[in-house]
């Protein structure tokens, strides 16, 4: 083993010292697991702040009966608020239109997304473009869309029923009729939030081996048979992905009721969300509004669970 | 072979004392922020206003206002800029809008954030009784008695844009206290197509009734009615409201507070028959969700025969620009007609308009400005320039004055309708009441509802609302 080189200074004929400074000088580092603490920090904070605090300060007014507004002590009502929700007639009711809104939207959505996808995949020449057309919408704000369709589906003025008429069609009273307003909102809805299915779709279309279906030629499978027995088995875990990502959405939906019907006619397309809205914001029953959302947060973290299990089984499967 | 340390895990013992920590910066937080919430103890009711205005500053100051979009707003600030400056060269007016949907929620969020970005909160006569009862806004009763000659108002609309609890007879009571002063009177007009139906309006509601549905068959494409149906803000409440009013009914009774038989007796019974059943049939299909810019604009476009709509809101009607009725506006004038409602089994007109209320929020220096800006905008010479810029004042002198009644062919109706006004509630529970009563008359006009089964459910829930003080959780469900 050799001797290290010498370090040279500036200073011709002076040999600079080798030995490691005396630990006393030196500063004191931070480990590994200090500097992730250091970085992490910030955005802990952050959470804790943000989510966490506001959540559990939420879920301590639940029990009590504090008005923002109203100000004074927030007293102490044990499950009241609790029960006073699950007991509702009125909590019932939006539960049933929430309930018929999320289904429809997204049962339609992702048939819809899914045949796009479908037919957009099997597609050599122009998907890029195409499959940034279909996005349009979803890039859109929510209370833009609602606007414009709001206009376009006036029962006197609206562009929609300027088409039916041309075609020989009666008009129709899209927002305030009890039946068409809750299909007005889903069509809406759809027309916005398609394309997110459809984008998951395609990326599972795509991602599924070529030699599978080189296979099932040579094996002379039917288009219906490649279809049922490759194509959707291995799309099925990312689309019911994409389906729980819309029906969470969709559970909590607010601004297309608020811009396109505000609940009307009567309260007959009033949502969950929208009803806490109004119990927060109308009276600043802060106390309900606060079980009412902790409440909601429940169902879809219960309902989540339960979807996610499903979606480990079929994994494993 | 010495393995290296794994990252992100540490000893049981370790894990434990941040679990500690953390829990424990949580409980302070929050013990932190429940301590908020206990100094609101001392402020239940509305602070007071100095009785003289304090000495103002000279230095650069903005007085902000909050009302809702609609051209009343951008009148006053123009209106404030050009002429209150004149007296504080210092002072620019701001008046900030919001969309009428959000008018109550942009305001009591501030008030519940104990901080405001307005000086002058314009409210809603109705709005009184939760802002007085949250201490919101000041108690202005010494400075009107100092500063405001009383005399000069008709007592009712000193009474409704100011006075909690509400002068429930019509009549201002001369003790209570005064928490605003008006800014805008409004109430609504019957709009009549005189090309259509005639020079004289109709003088009953059942002959209004007729005369639009003769109208309406004679002439394919109008339609005979068109009037608010909406269920946001007070929309389709105020609708019901008037005709309740016009055939005898009553809305509660104040002194026992009974919604429950009250406002679904015999009239109320009859108001809603009529209004579902004779009047809807009337208006345009698809209007079940109709305010005030839908209204108006069926007018201007020559589709309804005879329309009701708020007099502040009616200025646009006369625009060449915004018509199809003519392109000057004598052309329009020729066709449109503006009268005091029809009477049946009473005179009773809707009140609207509202007062302006100083923020117990606002910096002292602010509110002094207000104080001084309210004193000022009530002086008699102001209301007629304010009569004359497009504003309704609340002022007797102003509002029997040639600057206000040819200001506009609609003015002579307030003039006309200011004996003839009743009021909602300005209850503090007044925004879930109207809130019922909007979402079930809405459902009636829109077949979600039958009449009768709609007004008895706004009976009920009203009751309830005004019951459920005592109820241990639940409230506002």
């Amino acid at each position: 083993m050799s001797d290290p080189a010498p370090a040279t200074t500036d200073r011709p004929g002076q040999v600079a010292s080798a030995t490691p400074p005396a630990p006393g000088r030196s500063r004191r580092r931070l480990s590994d697991r200090g500097l992730a603490v250091v970085f992490i920090s910030p955005a802990l904070l952050l959470l804790l702040g943000m989510s966490v605090f506001p959540l559990l300060w939420a879920l301590y007014l639940s029990f009590t009966d504090y008005s923002a507004t109203r100000g004074g002590p927030a007293r102490f009502v044990g499950f009241g608020n609790y029960t006073a929700i699950l007991t509702s007639a009125q909590v019932h009711q939006r539960a049933l239109t929430t309930l018929i809104y999320v289904v429809g939207a997204v049962t339609l959505q992702t048939v819809l997304g899914f045949t796009i996808a479908y037919l957009i995949s099997r597609r050599t020449h122009g998907r890029g473009l195409l499959t940034t057309l279909f996005l349009v919408p979803m890039m859109l704000s929510p209370v833009v869309v609602g606007l414009f369709w709001r206009f376009m589906l006036d029962a006197q003025f609206g562009v929609i029923n300027s088409m039916l008429g041309s075609l020989g069609l009666g008009q129709v009273e899209w927002l305030t009729r009890q039946r068409t307003a809750l299909v007005s909102l889903i069509m809406v809805d759809t027309w916005q939030w398609t394309p997110f299915i459809m984008l998951i779709a395609l990326a599972g279309l795509t991602a599924v081996p070529r030699y599978l279906y080189e296979a099932a030629s040579i094996d002379r499978a039917s288009e219906w048979f490649r279809f049922r027995t490759i194509t959707l088995p291995l799309v099925w875990p990312l689309l019911l992905i994409a389906v729980l990502f819309r029906a969470i959405e969709a559970f909590r939906l607010f601004d297309l009721v608020y811009i396109l019907t505000s609940g009307g006619p009567g309260v007959s397309t009033e949502t969950l969300s929208f009803h806490v809205y109004k119990v927060a914001f109308l009276g600043f029953n802060t106390g309900t509004a606060s079980a009412y959302g902790i409440l909601m947060v429940l169902v879809v973290i219960v309902l989540t669970q339960l979807y996610l299990r499903y979606l480990n089984k079929l994994k494993e499967g | 072979m010495r393995h290296p340390k794994r990252l992100g895990r540490t000893s049981v013992s370790g894990r434990k004392v941040q679990l500690a920590t953390a829990a424990m910066l949580l409980v302070a937080t929050t013990l932190v922020a429940c301590g908020d919430g206990q100094d609101d103890d001392a402020k239940v009711s509305a602070p007071k206003a100095p009785a003289t205005i304090p000495e103002l500053t000279k230095d650069p100051l903005t007085l902000s206002f909050i009302w809702f979009d609609w051209p009343p707003a951008h009148a006053l600030e123009d209106f404030a800029n050009a002429e209150y400056k004149k007296e504080r060269p210092n002072a620019t007016i701001k008046v900030n809008t919001v969309p009428n949907a959000n008018w109550h929620d942009a305001m009591f969020t501030q008030f519940a954030a104990r901080k405001t970005d307005f000086d002058i909160a314009i409210l809603d006569s109705q709005h009184i009784g939760e802002a007085v009862t949250n201490g919101n806004i000041l108690d202005l009763t010494d400075f009107v008695k100092k500063n405001i000659d009383v005399k000069a108002y008709d007592p009712y609309l000193l009474a409704a844009y100011g006075q909690f609890p509400q002068a429930e007879t019509g009549k201002r009571d001369e003790n209570a206290s005064l928490y605003g002063l008006p800014l805008l009177g409004d109430t609504w007009t019957m709009i009549y197509r005189k090309d259509l139906i005639g020079d004289k309006p109709p003088q009953t509601w059942d002959e209004m009734i007729s005369v639009a549905a003769k109208c309406q068959a004679n002439n394919p494409g109008v339609s005979g009615l068109a009037f608010h149906q909406a269920n946001g803000s007070d929309a389709a409440a105020v609708t019901y409201n008037t005709v309740n009013g016009v055939y005898g009914g009553n809305l509660w009774d104040p002194k026992s507070r009974k919604i429950d038989g009250v406002l679904n007796d015999t009239a109320g019974h009859e108001a809603m028959d009529v209004l579902v059943n004779k009047m809807k049939p009337l208006t345009a299909k698809g209007s079940g969700n109709w305010f005030i810019d839908e209204v108006n604009a069926s007018v201007a476009q020559g589709k309804s025969c005879i329309a009701f709509n708020w007099i502040a809101a009616s200025g646009g009607l006369l625009d060449p620009k915004q018509s199809t009725l003519g392109t000057t506006r004598e052309q329009i004038l020729d066709k449109l007609g503006f009268a005091t409602l029809p009477s049946q089994k009473t005179n009773l007109v809707p009140l609207g308009g509202m007062g302006m209320h100083v923020s117990a929020y606002s910096p002292t220096a602010k509110q002094a400005e207000a104080l001084n800006f309210m004193q000022w905008f009530e002086r008699a010479d102001v209301q007629k320039k304010w009569a004359a810029a497009g504003g309704v004042p609340s002022r007797t002198d102003a509002l029997e004055s040639p600057e206000f009644l040819n200001a506009g062919p609609f003015n002579q109706v307030y003039t006309d309708s200011v004996p003839r006004m009743r009021d909602m509630w300005n209850v503090p529970e007044y925004a879930r009441l109207v809130d019922i009563e909007n979402t079930n008359v809405n459902a009636a006009l829109n077949g979600a509802k039958k009449p009768k089964e709609a007004l008895d459910d706004i009976a009920k829930e009203q009751q309830g609302v005004l019951d459920s003080s005592n109820r241990k959780g639940g409230g506002g469900l």
